[in-house]
């Protein structure tokens, strides 16, 4: 039964990884850049989810709001920070990025202060049983949240001809072009809509932890990073993978070495061994 | 159709093609031909709007499209197949087709992969395959079925035949002349002499970025010892 318990853990986990890490692997596919930024929409999802909710009681809102909201920074981010900078080597969008992560954070905490804000709704953090665990209400939203969007990202994907054309850009966005689809649309379809998910992951880890603060960016973003690498990066699928093998790692390594290493550490030592091991990631390809 | 006025072109400060006059005829199949490295590709490109022009006008049934977009120039109906293909190799043949027709009404969509299916019946049975899957010859039939998504007028066809197994250049060489017999006006680059003077009307023939001999095809298959001595190839049997 403990098994099973670690196992659901991992995946609630993993999923909220997966939130993140997608829109991270979906920028590195289409522009080769290491979007740290990132980590600053995904703060700012989790501050504007939390004052909507705190605001007006309902979370489904605060979600909707958030993730447009959110969506629309990281196009302006695509199209402030990096569209100038394209034809650059790719350290300078990336220097560029950790600028605008560590101004995000300065802004959150000039606007929001230094401390961090909670929830002002109990019911949020209620408990149900399910399947004879003990789980969180937010915990099993975060999961069938997660599963409902990533399907539809999926879908969008594989189904629509927007779809088709977002994928025909990763791979040789010159000859899309010539076909008549328009690479600047594309880019900012592709940051709506991993910014948005950013934002809806940044709401269920405020959730899961009833705090948003100014620095909440930093270690899901550093986890991400290297759940994209281990993923192969600009690889969606393995991205998935990568992010609930490291969240059901991380589950188990709580229970059994946790005494030694914290979870953040552990989530570490795993990804280092699994890229000594693979440096080319668990998935190689698309 | 095509005309190109003392085109330059080429990448930064580096020039690949200086001063080419080039008129393609509507319904005409014309042979660019020249050794590697001579500026086919980056006249083709420029066409398509890909490589930069230095100088010099492209022209396109009398509009000067020198500065338009490639998303604009595939709407007016400039089609390229690439060096090397260029598939989206992670898509399967049906989307790779579908991106070929992205700029027409969704409901051309569906009989332009019927009629990419009559011309290339082999792709049929591959149609939800990934195109990284395909054989070589099998890729330079999508890559066409791919341009002729859009429904060009011009299509633009670079290296058909570089590569492919000797069967799979004679159904390649067999769609470009049905293609031919069907109106669309052909721009072919090749690198094998003896097959593009087969189909080919016109020929000219590039060295280091320059024109150096242009004429019909009649004169240059009853000249193919001056073509090759021009190109540095090896004479092949005659045609
Ligand atoms: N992307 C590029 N960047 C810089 N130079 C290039 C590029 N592509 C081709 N060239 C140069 O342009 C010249 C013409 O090349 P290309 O048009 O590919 O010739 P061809 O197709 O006849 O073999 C060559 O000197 C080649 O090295
Ligand atoms: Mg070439």
């Amino acid at each position: 039964m403990l098994f099973f318990e670690l196992f659901v853990q991992g995946l609630i986990h993993g999923s909220m990884y997966a939130m993140i890490a997608v829109g991270l692997t979906l920028v590195y596919g289409l522009l080769r850049i290491l979007h740290v930024a990132h980590a600053g929409l995904f703060a700012l999802g989790g501050y504007l989810g939390l004052l909507i909710t705190n605001a007006t009681g309902s979370l489904a809102l605060a979600m909707i709001t958030s993730a447009l909201i959110v969506g629309l920074g990281g196009m302006l981010v695509y199209r402030l920070c990096y569209q100038p900078i394209l034809d650059r080597p790719p350290y300078v969008p990336l220097i560029a990025s950790i600028g605008v992560f560590i101004a995000m954070e300065e802004v959150f905490r000039l606007v929001f202060g230094p401390y961090g804000l909670t929830y002002n709704h109990p019911h949020l953090q209620s408990q149900v049983t399910l399947l004879g665990l003990n789980l969180r209400g937010a915990e099993i939203g975060m999961v069938i949240t997660a599963m409902v969007l990533l399907g539809g990202l999926s879908y969008l994907a594989q189904n629509t001809r927007i779809g088709i054309a977002w994928r025909a850009t990763v791979d040789d966005p010159e000859i899309a072009e010539s076909f008549g689809i328009d690479a600047v649309k594309v880019r900012y379809l592709n940051f709506f809509i991993g910014s948005g998910l950013a934002a809806v992951g940044g709401i269920f880890i405020s959730l899961l932890s009833n705090l948003v603060e100014p620095t909440m960016g930093g270690v899901p973003a550093y986890k991400a990073l290297a759940i994209i690498v281990l993923g192969g990066l600009g690889n969606v699928k393995g991205t998935l993978v990568a992010s609930l093998a490291l969240g059901v790692v991380e589950a188990f390594g709580t229970i059994y070495i946790g005494s030694y290493l914290d979870r953040d550490a552990i989530a570490f030592a795993f990804l280092i061994a699994v890229l000594m091991i693979r440096p080319q990631g668990l998935f190689t390809g698309r | 159709m095509l005309r190109l006025e003392t085109l330059s072109c080429g990448y930064g400060d580096m020039r690949a093609v200086h001063g080419l006059d080039l008129e393609l005829v509507e319904g005409g199949t014309t042979a660019l031909l020249g050794a590697n490295g001579a500026g086919k590709s980056s006249t083709i490109m420029s066409v398509a709007g890909h490589v930069q022009v230095h100088e010099g006008k492209v022209l396109y049934r009398g509009e000067d499209i020198t500065r338009a977009t490639p998303m604009a120039r595939v709407k007016k109906g400039i089609a390229v197949v690439p060096e090397g293909r260029r598939l989206f190799s992670s898509l399967t043949v049906r989307e790779n087709l579908v991106v070929g027709g992205y700029s027409l009404p969704k409901p051309k969509s569906d009989a332009g992969i019927d009629r990419v299916m009559t011309l290339f019946p082999r792709l049929k049975e591959r149609l939800d395959q990934r195109a990284g899957s395909l054989s070589g010859g099998e890729q330079q039939m999508l890559s066409i079925g791919r341009a002729l998504m859009s429904e060009p007028a011009l299509l633009m066809v670079d290296e058909l035949s570089l590569g492919l197994m000797p069967k799979m250049i004679d159904a390649c060489y067999q769609a470009v002349a049905e293609l031919k017999r069907g109106g669309l006006t052909i721009l072919l680059v090749e690198q094998s002499t003896h097959r593009a003077l087969e189909v080919a009307d016109q020929v000219c023939v590039l060295e280091s970025g320059r024109s150096v001999w242009k004429g019909s095809a009649h004169e240059a298959r009853n000249d193919t010892e001056i073509i090759d001595a021009l190109l540095g190839l090896q004479a092949g049997p005659k045609a």
